[in-house]
């Protein structure tokens, strides 16, 4: 019982100021989380969520110029042009776009990470649950961020910032800036449906926070395939440069 | 509470290191207090690692070029003349592609390890790469060729040996001309040495096309507690697109 070793040793760790040093190696190195905190698997999500709309169904509130840049970016995408979409040239679909994919997502965890490898870009996602997040200012802007995290009970909470304001927020195009700031609540309904309920604050392009959620399914026995765009769509990464 | 937390996650880190003397002497100080040698469980590998020595150009244990056929041979020369010539001919890498195997595992970015129920999980910084290697299975009956391949892994005592078949022709062995074909089949024997400092990767690699007998290459990777993988997007301004299949300076 690994993990029970180690929760309770560093708890008395903790609580005595020592280290576990003393303690008996292990003779088995993988970590099985608590069977409340596991999301390991392969996870697939439910529902489109190209038109990504609050908690209550709505659109979210977009200031009057992140209004008129969301109508923009519709209309280029009915006109066939979304060339404000990155992923058009192979470029990442930059958090939390990824979320909303229809690819699978592995999760992946240890005692201090929880790793999410999107099929799609064969893009990672590094949680850490060991470090607090650095202050945005001192953040090189990321496609995906930085995200931090830690359990309450058995839901693993979130919170990302340090984006770059390349991407939007969902296909249709909502946009967002790179004062952006993510949080999640991500938790099992039941031990086949992981949900995450992800909370926009980006008080440049919206008027208030808000809030989505999305829903994904456990794929038993499915493995990530091997996405390319730049291989598929080589004129499109050629032209995009 | 910092301070008690930071205490529980010297806890965690130290927890299968072999004496509290010898621990507490390889913590490095600073905002992240991690021991200075990974787990002293050997087949504990999780963590990250970075290369040490590159060397662009693979060479084999023998310090010299591979067995190449005359196909092998001619291909070398080639792209040794062509990167001389200052038009170097185009590899997997200069597209955004996949690095591939083994040419992955010779790159001078971190990698971190991830091991669960299953499967062991390389990270790779350099164009976010990811390595599935699945634990104790066979391959599957029919592989579609890829980039990375199909992996599988199992432990010989405390040695991580990992099989990798199905891998496309489009990627090469190294950053030099060292290329393979699709019959490439790739075997590493992966151990913790110098007492967790560091891995070793002893890479069997065997294609008779392109190889007169199998030989093996031996890189190794230092543990990096300190490193956290950064975000390496080659695909946002991939300034050295390839041209008509050779890679030009832009």
């Amino acid at each position: 019982m690994p993990s029970f070793s180690l929760r309770v040793c560093a708890r008395l760790a903790g609580a005595l100021l020592l280290s576990c040093a003393a303690a008996p190696s292990l003779a088995q190195p993988i970590y099985h989380p608590p069977a409340g905190q596991n999301f390991e698997g392969v996870w697939l999500i439910e529902g489109d969520h190209s038109v990504v709309k609050t908690v209550q169904g709505k659109l979210p509130p977009l200031s009057r110029a992140a209004a008129a840049t969301y109508a923009a970016h519709v209309k280029a995408r009915k006109a066939g042009k979304p060339d404000f979409d990155t992923i058009q040239t192979c470029k990442p679909h930059g958090f939390p776009r990824i979320l909303f994919a229809a690819y699978p997502i592995e999760v992946l965890q240890e005692p201090k990470q929880v790793t999410f490898i999107h099929e799609v870009h064969h893009m990672p996602r590094i949680v850490y649950l060991d470090l607090s997040l650095p202050k945005l200012e001192d953040i090189d802007p990321k496609w995906m961020g930085e995200s931090a995290g830690h359990w309450e009970g058995d839901t693993l909470v979130v919170d990302s910032l340090g984006f770059n304001d390349l991407t939007t927020l969902d296909t249709a195009g909502l946009p967002h800036s790179t004062d952006m700031r993510v949080h999640e609540r991500i938790r099992k309904l039941d031990p086949d449906t992981l949900e995450d309920l992800i909370t926009v604050n980006d008080p440049k392009t919206y008027a208030a926070a808000w809030s989505t959620r999305v829903t994904y399914k456990r794929q038993p026995g499915r493995r990530l395939k091997e996405y390319v765009c730049t291989y598929s769509n080589p004129e499109a990464h050629a032209a995009g440069k | 509470m910092r301070i008690l937390l930071q205490a529980g996650l010297v806890g965690l880190g130290m927890l299968a290191a072999a004496t509290a003397a010898r621990a507490q002497s390889d913590v490095i100080e600073g905002p992240l207090i991690r021991p200075a040698v990974s787990s002293s469980d050997p087949r504990d590998l999780s963590g990250v690692w970075f290369i040490r020595l590159y060397n662009r150009q693979i060479n084999s244990t023998l310090g010299r070029l591979p067995p190449f056929t005359e196909k092998g041979k001619a291909e070398w020369d080639k792209r040794v003349k062509a990167e001389k010539d200052g038009s170097p001919i185009a590899d997997a890498s200069a597209y955004c592609w996949p690095h591939g195997v083994p040419r992955v595992m010779n790159s001078p970015y971190p990698i971190q390890i991830i091991q669960t129920d299953g499967e062991t999980t390389i990270v790779h910084e350099v164009a976010h790469n990811i390595r599935h290697i699945y634990m104790d299975q066979s391959h599957p009956q029919s592989i579609t060729p890829s980039f990375m391949g199909d992996s599988v892994g199992h432990w010989e005592g405390d040695t991580l040996v990992i099989d990798t078949i199905g891998l496309n022709d489009l990627t090469w062995i190294d950053e030099v001309g060292v290329i393979h074909g699709k019959q490439l089949h790739v075997i590493e024997h992966i151990r913790k040495i110098e007492d967790g400092h560091a891995l070793e990767n002893i890479i069997r690699i065997e294609d008779p096309e392109f190889f007169k007998e199998p030989w093996y290459a031996r890189i190794t990777y230092a543990w990096r507690p300190d490193l956290r993988l950064s975000e390496y997007v080659c695909e946002e301004n991939n300034r050295n697109m390839p041209v008509n299949g050779h890679t030009v300076a832009q």
